[in-house]
């Protein structure tokens, strides 16, 4: 075949039908890639408006703008927002469209499941954001520590939805992360073997890893809660032999694990951008990927340190004290790492580039200020403390955000086809990078004087009031960058420069497919050589006799988890409605549990199982291979 | 370029990847996967049992549960697994009616296992209810976990059993039927963990261990 047939009969294969069954069916790594960037950032506007409400209360002393109580849920959704709905999702999002590029598969191990964890995502997100449109919404910051969420003293339906919409957010995070490993340890092109992974795939591997570990104790805390909420058990009441300790145990068991898996992705998205940029391979490759896999191993073992006023034996802190400490040395394995890469290159100062750096010089603060909250008296001081607030912003935006819009400008030329413009990038940085630091620098300064956090406002004379109004015009900063990017991204659609296949000269697979990538990526799968693929003289895309084109189906290469050496080949399934209408399912199910409508959840459970069996049923037509 | 390319490329022993059988171990990987997190389930839910034993005012110590039942349906549920065991060895042998036997008897078993639980609920209940105290609460969450983690497994078997068959050509019933055992697998020692934790060690405290 001519290689025009043979794209004509692979894109037949693999293209999505443009209709509205093809757009709930889709089973495509890039539209769904695209769907979850979009909810995820759509999470972000929506928890980002949340805090500028609370930062223009909490502008002067004594505002009385809006009323306690709904500060409160405020809060509480915007923690919940940005922790879950937005910071995982959007790693995702990315992960998801590029790492089947980046190892030169033609879509994730498990395509429905992929668009199963989208839907589960987006209903999750939905779930929860009923309750403020009933004036119910949680109401207890977003770790809703027993006893106060207990019936007896928050009767309303607010955390029944946080509960229920956070166990089906579980269901989709712990589906995609399976989908991850499965993907990075069968799917790697052949010679890409552990050994020439990009840093992305560790970190992303890692996380996933984790999911698989923490996710559980956040579900069982939940069930615990409804429980006892709704149904009359005594997990948590003292009176009846309960312990509220539970709780914050199983939430931190699960939450700080979570805390890394919100932010290796990101640390590995800045491995790949920094040394590309600075037009070398990143320096102590090994350590960086050594460092990785800890971070993600010794995560599980620093949760009690946001229990030390608790009340536990010294022997007890003194071990999570450690591994917290531990554990901030990995981190700055890591940065050093960086720091080399750029001493040793040459840098190329691109709007990417800015956010990365700018990450990396917020990273250090964050992780400064972090390592100090981790000696025990400090933190008995700082605990509660505005100064915690400064801590966690300083590492979520340094260690997510920021590296996040690095990728937007780095990836999204690859997914449009269209470059950002770099001066409004560059703008949209230094406004964001002047807002995290006006907005969050001040809170270290008012939270050792006292400012406890989430109070809705203070009294005058505390001296508070100058610091908190400069708060308030940094986050207003911060949201007029980030404002600017969104600008950037819509322009770019339609008058951004033509990108083509590799705008940046850059070293991984990814950058080897047309922008935006064909559906089936590329006609020959790849083979590797060295860990920069597009840098070495070995062409990746060699096969004079066609035989890595797999025109015969919807297929891919399956190789070993180490050495990636090719042995087999992976059918992937068609477009199929099924997820969508399970995810559905499923969420009436929630949605039922949340009002105690057991008919309809039991309705929707046999739905739920019938939808599976149908999902699951063997097709014999499209069972063979043409 | 090309000649370039070629040597590269010999640096990469290359193999023909025509003749490459189809990928069948997917769902064993996922499968896998899901038993771990379903495991660390099962990990924090004992945890929450003895971290809630810490705080008692009355615990298993005073009542420990009677052990006959419990050990009837371990009994059933780890022969169950050497019945389901023996059918996939049968289909790897391509005796698929052996091995849909095989089946049915495991399902079988496994219902049998959720009537004798009820039975013990209700004999059970007359003295602990999940609304007495935590102990109540901690211990029907358990074993109602793992009795709804019967209720998949049994679900994923019937959906083995009435799998149409094809050509050992086309896709060996082999995979899922390994998937599925696997689950049920998981299931069973999930059960020894529980009879062990919750009903063995209080009533060896008794007699002071």
């Amino acid at each position: 075949m001519s290689t025009a047939a043979v794209e004509q009969r692979l894109k037949e294969i693999w293209e999505t039908p443009k209709t509205p069954w093809g757009w709930f069916a889709t089973v495509d790594h890039k539209e769904i890639a695209q769907r979850y960037l979009f909810t995820a950032m759509l999470f972000m506007v929506i928890g980002g408006i949340e805090a500028l409400i609370m930062r223009i209360q909490l502008a002067r002393p004594n505002q009385m703008l809006i009323p306690p109580e709904m500060y409160d849920q405020l809060f509480s959704m915007h923690g919940l927002t940005m922790v879950f709905w937005y910071a995982q999702p959007i790693l995702s999002g990315f992960a998801i469209y590029v790492i089947p590029l980046m190892i030169g598969a033609r879509d994730m191990a498990f395509p429905r499941l992929n668009a199963f964890t989208y839907w589960l995502y987006l209903l999750s997100g939905l779930l929860l954001y009923i309750s403020p449109f009933m004036g119910e919404a949680p109401h207890a910051g977003w770790f809703s520590y027993m006893p106060y969420t207990s019936y007896q003293y928050s009767p309303s339906h607010g955390l029944d939805f946080y509960s229920m919409a956070l166990i089906l957010f579980t269901l989709s995070m712990t589906g995609g992360a399976i989908n991850f490993i499965v993907t990075i340890m069968r799917l790697r092109a052949p010679g890409m073997a552990l050994s020439r992974m990009p840093l992305f795939l560790y970190s992303t591997l890692t996380i996933s890893w984790v999911s698989i570990f923490a996710m559980p104790a956040l579900s069982a805390a939940c069930v615990f809660m409804e429980l006892d909420r709704r149904w009359g058990t005594h997990f948590f009441g003292i009176a009846q032999g309960g312990n509220p300790v539970l709780w914050q145990q199983l939430f931190w068991f699960f939450a700080h694990p979570w805390v890394y898996i919100i932010f290796l992705p990101a640390t590995g998205m800045l491995s790949m951008i920094i040394p590309v940029f600075s037009r070398r391979p990143i320096v102590g490759y090994a350590w960086v990927a050594t460092a990785t896999v800890l971070t993600g191993a010794v995560g599980f073992s620093v949760w009690l340190h946001h229990m030390f006023t608790v009340g536990m034996s010294d022997m007890t802190m003194s071990f999570f004290s450690a591994g917290s400490m531990l554990i901030s040395l990995f981190t700055t394995l890591q940065v050093f790492a960086w720091v080399a890469t750029l001493w040793k290159g040459r840098l190329v100062m691109t709007a990417s580039m800015h956010f990365a750096l700018g990450a990396v010089a917020a990273l250090v603060i964050g992780g400064l200020n972090g390592t100090f909250t981790g000696i025990i008296p400090v933190d008995w001081q700082a605990h509660n403390t505005y100064y915690v607030i400064a801590h966690i912003h300083y590492v979520l935006i340094a260690g997510n955000v920021l590296p996040v819009f690095a990728a937007f400008y780095y990836w999204l030329p690859k997914m449009t086809g269209r470059m950002l413009n770099e001066r409004l990038g560059k703008w949209s940085f230094w406004i964001m990078f002047a807002g995290l630091n006006l907005a969050f620098f001040p809170m270290h300064i008012v939270g050792l004087m006292g400012m406890p956090r989430r109070i809705f406002t203070y009294e005058p004379g505390l001296h508070l009031g100058p610091l908190n109004m400069l708060e308030t015009i940094g986050a207003f900063m911060f949201g007029i960058g980030i404002l600017l990017t969104i600008i950037n991204i819509f322009r770019s659609l339609k008058h951004g420069a033509v990108a083509g296949r590799n705008p940046w000269n850059a070293d991984t697979l990814e950058w080897a497919t047309d922008s935006p990538p064909e559906p089936y990526a590329r006609v020959h799968l790849p083979t590797v050589v060295t860990r920069h693929p597009l840098w070495d003289d070995h062409d990746e895309e060699y096969d004079p006799d066609d035989e890595r084109v797999f025109a015969e189906g919807r297929l891919t290469l399956v190789s070993r988890w180490l050495d990636a050496e090719p042995f087999a080949i992976s059918k992937m399934p068609k477009e199929t409605i099924s997820p969508f209408l399970l995810s559905l399912a499923l969420f009436v199910f929630f949605l039922a549990l949340v009002f105690q409508q057991m008919w309809v959840a039991l309705g929707s459970v046999i739905v739920s199982l019938l939808l599976t069996y149908y999902w699951l049923w063997p097709r014999a037509r499209g069972e063979e291979i043409a | 370029m090309a000649t370039l390319a070629q040597s590269a490329d010999s640096r990469f022993p290359r193999q023909p990847t025509t003749g490459y059988p189809l990928d069948d171990n997917r769902g064993t990987w996922a499968i896998a996967l899901t038993i771990a997190t379903e495991g660390t389930l099962f990990v924090c839910l004992f945890a929450s049992y003895f971290f809630l034993e810490n705080n008692k005012n009355r615990w298993a110590i005073d009542h420990p549960p009677k052990e006959l039942y419990a050990f009837i349906m371990l009994a059933i549920l780890v022969s169950s697994s050497f019945v389901l065991h023996w059918g996939e060895r049968q289909v790897k042998r391509q005796r698929y009616v052996a091995a849909r036997i095989a089946l049915g008897i495991t399902i079988l078993m496994g219902l049998v296992f959720l009537a004798i639980q009820s039975v013990e609920y209700l004999d059970h209940w007359k003295d602990l209810t999940p609304y007495s105290d935590s102990y109540g609460s901690i211990f029907y969450t358990i074993t109602t976990f793992h009795a709804a983690h019967v209720i998949v497994g049994l679900l994923i078997l019937i959906y083995t059993l009435i799998l149409p068959r094809y050509s050992p050509a086309l896709r060996s019933p082999y995979r899922p039927y390994h998937v599925a055992a696997l689950y049920w697998h998981f299931v069973d020692i999930v059960w020894v963990f529980v009879v062990g934790l919750l009903y063995v060690m209080p009533n060896l405290r008794i007699y002071g261990f």
